[in-house]
């Protein structure tokens, strides 16, 4: 392996249209890199909290003083959120109306809204990942192919075509494709990975949802109880 | 989802972010230096080291050197000539000096007769004398210049032309002798003549007294007491100058032989120095020769030496061009395997036959890696034969029918 074979000597001799892949590609590793760790933060950040919430909920707290008790500009996350969402229309609707449905029904569509915008935050930039998984290899072809065109074109003014005049030209090529597959291969294993981490979080803040509403609604049912007897 | 960003904040996830890309170009970029040191010596076929100066130079310098001597030699030679030469001239010199002092002797000997030509001869004598003299002071600042000149042949060159010239203005002065010989020679002859008129006068005198006697005789035998005392006395006188003449001649025929043994002896004299001369020039010739032989020896010496210290070196290039011949073309066909690493390290061991064909190629330092192993063998297979092995010598061809060939992938791209 001579000193002009060095990756860094080829990257700065290749074309201007290898080069810009290249810059592209560099950046679209970098970003999925980025997204890669501040994603692998925010799910474990997220799972703790979903895990803290879960045994402090299920540990028997009342619900009122779980609502209440929250320190100022306190932003809830995960299952938590769900809950509070829920939690406070149900405050809000049951004085206004003695219907039951209707207080589970609006109790529902908070929950929804809160669970959708925890889905969005969970799968936030993942988008980006899977676009940098699916679309870097294809640039990195391109810029390949852009080389090894480049090369050709060269060896067709060439005297002899001999393969150390061919061999810089493809190594070259080459690597806008490694460089593809640099920025693919950990976008697509941490996609799949964060992925599944975010879809299991949210399979349980639908079970929370789903076990709250039940709450809510067995509380509901001795109430109209109460209020039918 | 605007609660849950502000909770867990995008900060510390850039941060990270960019330190797991700066760590992975990190390992991309360290693997470089760790694996560059591996290959110290990134030369695939080990050979020995090939001096700067290159095997054509080191040709050029041994023709330098052996066209030095040849110039040497020819100075010698040229030196050699000149005072050949000058020798010869000397002893051409010293001949025509010889042969003109014989023909002064000659010319003196012719004129022996003669005491006025004794003179002459005698002043002949004084000028060869004063001539030899002069030509034998030449001829020593010619034998020193000659000396003297061995550097330098033009030096010798004007030195033989100086001799020549002296040899000239001698010629001249012998021709100068010959016509003042020639004129001592006519005055002999003038002289000669003289006498030969006086005899006659003296013998017609002597027959008229005869005739006057007979008449005498005729006329008056009365006066025959006076004239046989007459003829007495004329008989008398002439016997007297008989006496005289003989006593003359025998004095200058001892003058004469006085002379001429003079002459021998200082011929002698000549010859003795002439040879004396001749001899001291041998010598100098000889201990000047031996000195050209001792030189040109010394000489022989140094440039077989430089010779024999560029053939070596042109053996030993050879050997290692022939080293290079066989590392490029067993490079040229080496295909290195696509997962050979920068550490491996295989042996081949090379056997040759006499026309550089390759009897076999087996591994005697495996690398582990076995298809590196093959393809450093199937180069070796590939570049054979190498016909190169032919145009080394004998020792060498013997030397390099069995080698060592160490494949790394060093410097193979």
């Amino acid at each position: 392996m001579n000193d002009s074979m060095s990756i860094p000597h080829l990257i700065m001799n290749a074309s201007l249209v290898v080069q810009l892949v290249m810059l592209l590609l560099l950046a679209a590793s970098v970003a999925s890199w980025i997204v890669i760790f501040q994603r692998s933060f925010a799910l474990s950040r997220a799972r703790k909290a979903q895990k803290a919430f879960d045994e402090r909920f299920w540990s028997g707290v009342d619900l009122n003083e779980l609502y209440r008790d929250v320190p100022e500009n306190y932003e809830a996350q995960g299952s938590e959120h769900v809950f509070r969402a829920g939690f406070r229309e149900f405050n809000r609707l049951m004085p206004k109306t003695r219907s039951s449905e209707a207080v589970l029904d609006g109790v529902q569509r908070s929950q929804r809204v809160a669970l959708s915008r925890e889905e969005d935050s969970l799968n936030a930039n993942l988008t980006l990942l899977a676009t940098v998984a699916s679309a870097s290899p294809y640039i990195g072809l391109f810029g390949t192919v852009w080389g090894i065109m480049g090369s050709f074109q060269s060896l067709s003014m060439a005297q002899q075509a001999t393969l150390s005049t061919v061999a810089p030209w493809i190594a070259e090529a080459l690597v806008a494709t490694a460089m593809g597959l640099f920025a693919a291969i950990p976008a697509v294993i941490f996609y799949n990975r964060l992925s599944s981490i975010a879809s299991r979080l949210l399979g349980e803040y639908e079970d929370f949802a789903e076990e709250f509403h039940s709450i809510l609604h067995r509380n509901l049912q001795g109430r109209g109880g109460n209020q039918a007897a | 989802m605007a609660k849950r960003n502000r909770r867990v904040g995008y900060g510390l996830p850039v941060v990270l972010a960019i330190a797991v890309h700066v760590v992975a170009l990190l390992m991309t970029m360290l693997r470089l230096p760790d694996s560059e040191p591996t290959p110290s010596s990134s030369s695939v076929v080990q050979a020995t080291l090939v001096s700067d100066v290159t095997a054509t130079d080191q040709a050029q310098y041994a023709q330098e050197a052996r066209a030095r001597t040849a110039q040497r030699q020819a100075e010698e030679a040229a030196q050699a000539a000149a005072e050949q030469e000058a020798q010869e001239a000397a002893r051409q010199a010293a001949e025509q000096q010889a042969q003109e002092e014989a023909q002064a002797e000659e010319a003196g000997r012719q004129a022996a007769a003669a005491q006025e030509e004794a003179q002459a001869e005698e002043a002949g004598r004084q000028a060869a004398a004063a001539q030899a003299e002069a030509a034998a002071q030449r001829r020593q600042q010619a034998a020193e210049q000659a000396a003297a000149e061995r550097a330098a042949a033009e030096k010798q060159q004007q030195a033989a032309e100086a001799k020549r010239q002296a040899e000239a203005r001698a010629r001249a002065d012998a021709e100068k002798k010959r016509q003042v010989e020639a004129a001592a020679k006519a005055e002999a002859e003038k002289k000669r003549q003289a006498e030969e008129k006086a005899k006659a006068e003296a013998e017609a005198k002597a027959e008229a007294k005869a005739e006057a006697k007979a008449e005498a005789k005729a006329e008056a035998e009365k006066k025959r007491q006076a004239e046989e005392k007459a003829k007495a006395e004329a008989e008398a006188k002439a016997e007297a100058e008989k006496k005289r003449q003989a006593e003359e001649k025998a004095k200058a025929e001892a003058k004469a032989k006085a002379e001429a043994e003079k002459k021998r002896q200082a011929e002698e004299k000549a010859k003795a120095e002439a040879k004396a001369k001749a001899e001291a020039e041998k010598k100098k010739a000889a201990e000047a020769a031996a000195k050209k032989a001792a030189a040109e020896a010394l000489n022989n010496s140094i440039a077989n030496e430089q010779e024999r210290i560029a053939n070596a070196q042109q053996s030993d290039q050879a050997s290692n061009s022939f080293i290079n011949l066989v590392k490029r073309a067993v490079e040229d066909r080496w295909h290195l395997p696509a997962n050979a690493d920068n550490g491996l390290v295989a042996q081949v061991r090379v056997r040759l036959g006499p026309s550089g064909e390759l009897l076999a190629a087996s591994i005697t330092r495996s690398s582990g890696n076995p298809g590196f192993d093959r393809s450093a063998t199937q180069a070796v297979e590939a570049a054979a034969p190498f016909r190169e092995l032919q145009q080394l010598d004998a020792g060498l061809q013997r030397r390099f029918r069995d080698f060592n060939l160490k494949f790394t992938p060093g410097d193979i791209q």
